[in-house]
């Protein structure tokens, strides 16, 4: 093994186990704290792919902002946080789904990717080679998440408005 | 890419360093230190007002609008610097894009700004 | 790769793209109209939006002759005639919508909601898009635009229900964009592409990487199903459709279809149209599994907007049933049904708008007792819409009913259709209740009448916004013939 595939090993165990325990911790602040180690996980599985922009706004994103907003929802809910009330009685249910699923994705995507195929050639995705395909072939595709972004803010601030009159 | 990966050794490393002097810090303390355990010491630091009930407390739904415009914008932030490395060779089109875009975004933070979710009173 | 010589930007051909430029800049001044004004009025947020739409149907309908390239923003616009009548179709909605939205607001007496017109015009822009839209990184982005939008415009009016049920709508909805997102990423890792052109060439005659293209096309289908509300991926849609406001169920309830329905059959017919052979149980498990499950819940509904929230399902799979007819024949069932279809649910909907009155009180299928008496047109529109949800012959949901059988039959899935024909019979007896019951039985005696509530004019206005529908469910089902021919011209994709 090369030291890439150890380091891969490590951050995929941590990112892993931090995932579980973010749907098993007791306390939903932990599950999101737990979250952020699962998040970092993958960032860091981006920057061992060379995908070195996704890998920080991964970070920067999700870590950054994205658990920030989840840590403010939870403030906006009445306690008590965590414990048991969260918890109903499809866990099994909801258990069974994701092993199938997992064990059907798993098959498949072995399937399509062999262990003893040839390696991929390690893709470089700098931030200028991403710059260059997104203002240039993606052009749409961006100015249309400005509407998504536009949308969301305004959806966000006719709820909460709407909150705050009652 | 060996260049690549050995630039990150250093965070790596960096990253691993600190961790040793944290870890050598705590364990050098909790040797030396006398350890002399008191119910006392478990209380509010010297005149504080013993907690009453939980730490929890529901907060404003004013901290979540901000947060929310907070993602928003750095989500538009993380678009400028793919931008910012290659407006200079797209040129004129590229800088038209990304106008656009901010404009877009700058009509949501005057509307939010006119509905007052932005003023804290 | 990087510090290459400066590349000429290709030429900007952006005409195909209009009708949505033309909604975004409309919903963008509603918008700046709600933040800027003093006083915002009602009737100037209506102008906006239906000028928009109609001026979007303007270049839509310029675009029938469009003879330019077959896609253009780097092959992530189709300039094709399906765009151009799923558009139009879905602008004559979003105006009814706008109209039917416009009339319940001003008799609510809920606090006037400014944001109403733009919201309904981003939804409308998703939808227009994702139609037309021949990426799947596009298709996906307007599949989220038009979903927040129908989120938040499901919330609007802030009552407990609408809250529950826009609650339980983003959720899911949420979950399902997340299974839509992971099918492109797995068609991306089988092809090296997401424009859906490229994509269909790449899986054409290659063994290799199959079963990640079928992996990923089956996530796919997960994130359509849920937008279509087909079984077993529609438990979201009677709550929703009960708590949301109902010009808004209306609007959602027929747009939200034909756009996904519009983005699904691009996604089956050009970029997948190798593996037909591999998506072709798929569909035929998702439309026998809703027409059941959609005909037999709506039998036990006491709610009349439940009642056709599941009948809603059942037409999901219905059309369906069409598509598992893979190229033009099948696209042209579904087509023909999605017009019916549009027609016959806004107008229901809209109809159960004019009888529930003010703040939504009278939407139990008990209030409908004895209708006839108390306001006959209403009764009359209710019964002209409910035998066309039936597919009752002379309406369009009869000729629309016969259309994706055939198809289905032509394919060699007789048995679905035989699924499909039996549910129907079983389902015409749910519509056909309400009927007895609004023709056949007095009205309850403390039952007051409409007019006393909302006052004649509101109601006559929202009852002639809904002649629109009505002539539209006749006029199809007595003479389908009108828009064969264009729907022909709409079934060829261009790629």
């Amino acid at each position: 093994m090369t030291a890439q595939e150890y380091a891969f090993a490590v951050i995929a165990a941590v990112g892993s186990i931090s995932a579980i325990a973010v749907v098993t911790a007791r306390n939903v602040v932990h599950a999101a704290l737990y979250l952020v180690v699962a998040l970092l996980s993958v960032g860091a599985t981006f920057l061992l792919l060379g995908a070195e922009f996704a890998g920080w706004v991964q970070i920067l994103i999700y870590v950054g902002a994205i658990v920030i907003l989840f840590l403010f929802g939870l403030m906006l809910t009445k306690a008590p946080i965590g414990r048991d009330t969260l918890d109903n009685t499809h866990r099994w249910v909801g258990l069974l789904v994701a092993a199938g699923v997992f064990a059907g994705l798993a098959f498949l995507i072995q399937d399509a990717f062999p262990l003893d195929a040839e390696p991929f050639e390690v893709f470089h995705g700098s931030t200028s080679v991403v710059g260059e395909s997104m203002f240039r072939d993606f052009v749409l595709p961006f100015e249309a998440i400005s509407f998504l972004l536009l949308a969301a803010l305004i959806g966000a601030i006719v709820l909460a408005r709407k909150d705050e009159g009652n | 890419m060996p260049d690549y990966y050995s630039s990150y050794g250093v965070v790596l490393a960096v990253v691993a360093a600190g961790a040793i002097l944290v870890a050598v810090a705590f364990t050098a303390a909790k040797l030396i230190a006398p350890h002399r355990p008191l119910p006392a010491k478990l209380t509010t630091y010297e005149c504080g007002i013993d907690p009453v009930g939980e730490g929890w407390s529901q907060s404003q739904i004013r901290y979540y609008v901000f947060g929310f415009l907070f993602v928003i914008f750095d989500v538009e932030a993380v678009f400028l610097f793919p931008w910012a490395r290659v407006f200079e060779s797209l040129g004129w089109a590229a800088v038209v894009e990304m106008g656009i875009f901010i404009a877009i975004l700058a009509t949501g933070l005057l509307y939010a700004w006119r509905k007052g979710v932005v003023r804290w009173a | 790769m990087i510090g290459q010589a400066v590349l000429p930007t290709p030429e900007l051909v952006f005409e195909p793209l209009l009708p949505e430029l033309v909604l975004v800049v409309f919903a963008m001044a509603g918008l700046l109209y709600e933040a800027l004004a003093k006083r915002t009025e009602a009737v100037v947020h209506l102008s906006i939006g239906l000028v928009g739409v109609v001026l979007a149907g303007g270049t839509s309908l310029w675009l029938w002759d469009w003879d330019g390239p077959a896609t253009v923003l780097g092959d992530a616009v189709s300039a094709d005639r399906f765009a151009v009548l799923a558009r139009l179709l879905l602008l004559v909605v979003a105006a009814l919508g706008l109209l039917l939205g416009h009339q319940y607001f001003a008799r609510s007496g809920d606090e006037q909601r400014g944001e109403f017109t733009p919201l309904l015009l981003f939804a409308t822009s998703g939808m227009t898009l994702i139609v037309a839209s021949a990426d799947l990184i596009l298709t996906f982005l307007a599949l989220e635009i038009l979903s927040l939008a129908l989120y938040v415009l499901t919330g609007l009016t802030g009552r407990r229900a609408a809250n529950e049920a826009a609650m339980k709508y983003f959720l899911l909805g949420a979950f399902s964009s997340a299974f839509f997102l992971y099918g492109v990423a797995m068609a991306y890792g089988a092809t090296g592409t997401t424009k859906i052109a490229a994509m269909a060439l790449a899986l054409t005659g290659t063994g290799e990487a199959q079963a990640l293209a079928v992996l990923g096309f089956a996530l796919l289908a997960v994130g359509f199903a849920f937008k279509v509300s087909a079984a077993p991926f529609h438990m979201w849609t009677p709550d929703v459709y009960q708590g949301a406001p109902t010009p808004i169920t209306a609007f959602m309830s027929a747009a939200t279809k034909v756009a996904a329905f519009g983005a699904l059959i691009r996604v089956l017919d050009v970029a997948f149209q190798a593996l037909a052979w591999d998506w072709a149980p798929v569909v035929w498990g998702l439309a026998a599994a809703s027409v059941v499950i959609g005909s037999i819940l709506a039998i036990a509904q006491t709610n009349v907007k439940r009642m056709l929230a599941y009948s809603s399902i059942a037409h999901a799979g219905f059309i369906l049933t069409g598509l598992t007819a893979a190229g033009s024949a099948g696209i042209r069932a579904a087509m023909f049904y999605l017009v019916a279809y549009a027609a016959m649910t806004v107008g229901a909907f809209g109809t159960v708008m004019v009888v529930s009155g003010r703040g939504e009180k009278r939407t139990r299928i008990g209030d409908y007792t004895g209708l006839a008496r108390t306001n006959p047109i209403a009764a009359a529109l209710m019964t002209l819409f409910l035998l066309s949800l039936a597919g009752i012959p002379p309406t369009a949901g009869f000729i629309a009913k016969v259309n994706v059988f055939s198809a289905a039959i032509d394919a060699g899935y007789w048995v679905l259709a035989l699924i499909g024909v039996v549910t129907s019979v079983a389902a015409a007896f749910f519509y056909l209740r309400v009927i007895v019951l609004m023709y056949m039985q007095e009205p309850e005696p403390a039952a007051p009448s409409l007019t006393e509530k909302v006052g004649i004019g509101a109601e006559n206005s929202a009852t002639a916004i809904l002649a629109i529908p009505a002539a539209a469910t006749l006029l199809l089902g007595v003479f389908p013939g009108v828009i064969v021919g264009i729907i022909r011209d709409a079934s060829v994709l261009r790629w």
